[in-house]
């Protein structure tokens, strides 16, 4: 029986493995595949995609909700520290494998059509390989080491897909912005990563953070302070990689990416791999750390709320929307509605992703007019946008479901799964001060902005009339929904952010699997009032503020805020927190760097350029030297040499009779010198 | 009887024209006429030289061979010239100077 089961197991790890391998393989064929646009590089991401998602369905049905599987071996030994690599599947570990390999799936297929004329289709699915295998092997392996690397190369491949259409300036300042400050949160991870190391001998998470976590044990003691510096590394880590406050300004510019990328990468899988961490670290957190979870994840929710109210970049919108849902989930993790916060990661990352591809869809649709009218407009832009609902009836529900599940609407998925973060943010609050209760309130006010920014969103896009016909009056409309690629993930997609994917029951969240599949607790309590008022009051206030938002938008009632005011500034101008780094960070650093640079060229360099003219001014008098005094006098000897000898050879002129002459006046000579002698 | 000394006077005579002949003319010919000269000089040494050996008359006998192989040696010069003037067109010593460095 043991060994039956141990055999079950080790089949089910090979098909995870598989599951994470497979999309490694693609990369690789990709890499090798000819041609810049080889149409067959999406079909080899797209199979391998396809096949470890249906692995990943068969290991997730394994593993759900039963015991958990873990398996590994020795890597590699640095003197008595022994690193083991391996996978662990449990129900945390299934549930992000299967959802990412699910949004992964219809991104791929949505791809194929949406990036088909660009020239670089190769390039762009050899890279979104890459980064479905990081992603999926973040959330399988065991140890920290190994989590550390796949964290890195989600980033890498995340600035790889943002920087995707490098010759535009604004995408290569997004994905150096993007991994500037995701290499912060890298920091953070790896100082934790090392304390953990240091006091617990061990990298691997299930002894960590599993049954009897380690770091919940009495025999260690974090020493001091050093606690609270991991938890402030993981903190840092999370907020990079998820954009909460302060580290959220490079999610909206990433935006610069194709959307497809935008939907996978920034909206659904790899902004969820911060919430990812924490669940997976959560044991570590004391009470006094969640809270300053709760609180920071309250605020961000809050402020990207605010922020996607007032943005006219239908991409951006959807960028601070996410940043917010983000936000609610941080702050569920922070609150101890650990099972919510995953929930409620499952239900976005679905919807969350239907809406960028929506977004994507009418980006292309008006980037079309915009190529054939040669109009100077931004495509993102949802004032130019207006009554698409009639040409594009498909992508409209999508839309509508989307944004209905993002404003958390019964019926939905996103009812479930954010009524549940209200709900035990409410009961969390109970009993404490008052201060306590902002954080409950906040949410509430946030989910109430949410309604309004999607419904203004979907006002402007899909109704009342096409303003660009406005400006020019001669535009004719042929756009349609687009094609059968399109059509099949927005129906899959919308099909997926309904409640039936998740609970049987439409209204009670307690009852979706994923929810109970982490809840620790039994016998769910329904005592509480706030489980019939919250909803209740929730979604009535929400429809009014969606109402309110349809009335404003679309019967052209007047503005409820002014478009010069204070709030609306701070709004517009996301909160003045890009401004701020701008100014208090970037300019400084900048300016550090130019003083650098300045010391560097004119006084090091200029030293060394000193160095080098006088070494140069020593060779030349040493060549003066040696030119006209060392050889100079070998010169004056070969001359002298030469003379002697030229006035010798003039003697040997080949006259016969001055040979004669010559031997005759010497003897003559001689016999004169004797006689004088 | 006409005294050694006139002899050798008349010897020195004609050795130093001949020596002149050699040193001054561009033709070799004549050049041979002065080496002839000189020879002959020699020979009027021997010959006034031999009137103190009456017994073998070593100094007439040797004048003798001298005078042959004075003639031995202008037949082989005259020789030589001819070749030397059919290759150089010329007989002028001091223009036949390919020997020269």
């Amino acid at each position: 029986m043991e060994n039956f089961l141990q055999a079950i197991d080790t089949l089910t790890i090979r098909f995870a493995l598989a599951a994470v391998l497979l999309p490694l393989f693609a990369f690789v064929i990709n890499i090798c595949l000819p041609g810049k646009s080889n149409k067959a590089a999406g079909w080899v991401s797209t199979l391998a995609v396809l096949v470890s998602c249906a692995l990943s369905v068969f290991v997730f049905s394994r593993a759900w909700n039963q015991h958990q599987v873990h398996q590994g071996q020795l890597w590699f030994t640095i003197g008595n520290i022994k690193l083991s690599a391996g996978i662990l599947l449990n129900n945390l570990s299934v549930l992000m494998l299967l959802l990412v390999s699910l949004i992964a799936l219809p991104v791929h297929i949505y791809s194929t059509a949406y990036m088909n004329n660009d020239e670089n289709y190769k390039r762009y699915f050899t890279y979104l390989s890459f980064f479905c295998f990081s992603m999926l092997a973040l959330v399988v392996v065991d140890s920290l080491v190994l989590f550390y690397i796949f964290w890195e190369l989600v980033g890498f491949s995340s600035y790889l897909l943002i920087g995707f259409w490098f010759t535009r300036p604004k995408a290569i300042l997004a994905n150096k912005k993007a991994f500037i400050m995701n290499r912060i949160g890298d920091v953070g991870l790896l100082t934790a990563i090392i304390i953990i190391y240091v006091v617990f001998r061990t990298f691997d998470i299930e002894q960590l953070f599993g049954a009897n976590a380690l770091v919940r044990s009495t025999a260690f003691q974090v020493p001091g302070g050093w606690q609270y510096v991991a938890c402030g590394g993981i903190f840092l880590a999370v907020a990079a990689k998820s954009a909460q406050f302060p580290l959220h300004t490079w999610l909206p510019d990433a935006m610069e990416g194709p959307t497809s990328v935008s939907a996978l990468i920034h909206a659904a899988t790899m902004v969820a791999a911060g919430v990812f961490l924490l669940a997976r670290v959560y044991p570590i957190f004391d009470s006094q750390e969640l809270v300053v979870l709760a609180v920071i994840g309250c605020f961000t929710a809050f402020m990207a709320a605010t922020i996607a109210l007032t943005q006219n970049d239908l991409k951006r919108i959807l960028a601070y929307s996410t940043i917010s849902q983000l936000g609610f989930m941080i702050m569920a993790m922070g609150i101890g509605a650990y099972a919510s916060s995953l929930f409620h990661l499952a239900t976005h990352a679905f919807f969350k992703c239907l809406l960028f591809l929506v977004a994507g869809i009418v980006i292309h649709q008006v980037q079309h007019i915009k190529d054939e009218y040669q109009l100077d407009i931004d495509p993102q832009n949802i004032l130019y946008m207006g009554g698409l609902r009639k040409k594009m009836p498909l992508t409209f529900i999508a839309c509508l479901i989307g944004g209905l599940a993002l404003v958390g609407l019964p019926l939905t998925s996103g009812y479930l799964s954010k009524d549940g973060i209200l709900i035990q943010s409410f009961e969390w609050a109970e009993g404490k001060s008052w201060l306590f209760k902002l954080i409950p309130i906040g949410a509430l006010i946030t989910s109430w902005l949410t309604a309004f920014y999607v419904a203004r969103l979907i006002v402007k896009v899909f109704f009342g009339e096409f303003r660009l016909m406005q400006f020019n009056p001669h535009i004719k409309l042929h756009i349609s929904d687009g094609a059968w690629q399109y059509r099949l993930t927005l129906l899959f997609l919308a099909i997926c952010c309904l409640f039936p994917l998740f609970s049987l029951h439409p209204v009670l969240y307690e009852h979706a699997w994923v929810f109970s599949g982490f809840s620790r607790i039994t016998g769910l309590d329904r005592v509480n009032i706030y489980h019939t008022i919250i909803p209740a009051g929730v979604n009535i206030f929400s429809i009014l503020v969606i109402y309110w938002a349809y009335a404003v938008y679309v019967r052209q009632k007047a503005l409820p805020f002014p478009e010069s005011g204070l709030l609306f500034k701070l709004s517009y101008q996301e909160w003045y927190v890009d401004k701020f780094y701008n100014r208090f960070i970037v300019m400084p650093v900048m300016t550090l760097s130019k003083t650098a640079q300045w010391i560097d060229r004119n006084i090091i360099d200029g030293f060394i350029h000193l160095l080098q003219r006088t070494g140069i001014l020593l060779s030349k008098i040493a060549e003066w030297t040696d030119r006209y005094i060392v050889d100079g006098l070998l010169h004056l000897i070969a001359d002298l040499v030469l003379g002697i000898g030229n006035f010798a050879r003039n003697f040997q002129g080949g006259k016969v009779q001055y040979y004669l002459f010559s031997m005759l006046a010497i003897i003559l000579a001689i016999f004169l010198f004797k006689i004088l002698i | 009887m006409i005294p050694l000394s006139d002899f050798l006077i008349v010897s020195a005579g004609l050795f130093c024209t001949g020596l002149y002949i050699i040193l001054s003319k561009h033709n070799a010919i004549q050049i041979l006429i002065g080496i002839e000269l000189m020879l002959n000089a020699a020979v009027l040494n021997l010959v006034a030289f031999g009137k103190f050996d009456r017994l073998n008359n070593g100094g007439q006998l040797f004048a003798l061979f001298a005078i042959v192989l004075a003639a031995a040696t202008t037949a082989v010069a005259l020789a030589i010239i001819l070749n030397v003037y059919k290759k150089y067109k010329t007989i002028d010593p001091g223009k036949i100077d390919e020997l020269r460095d």
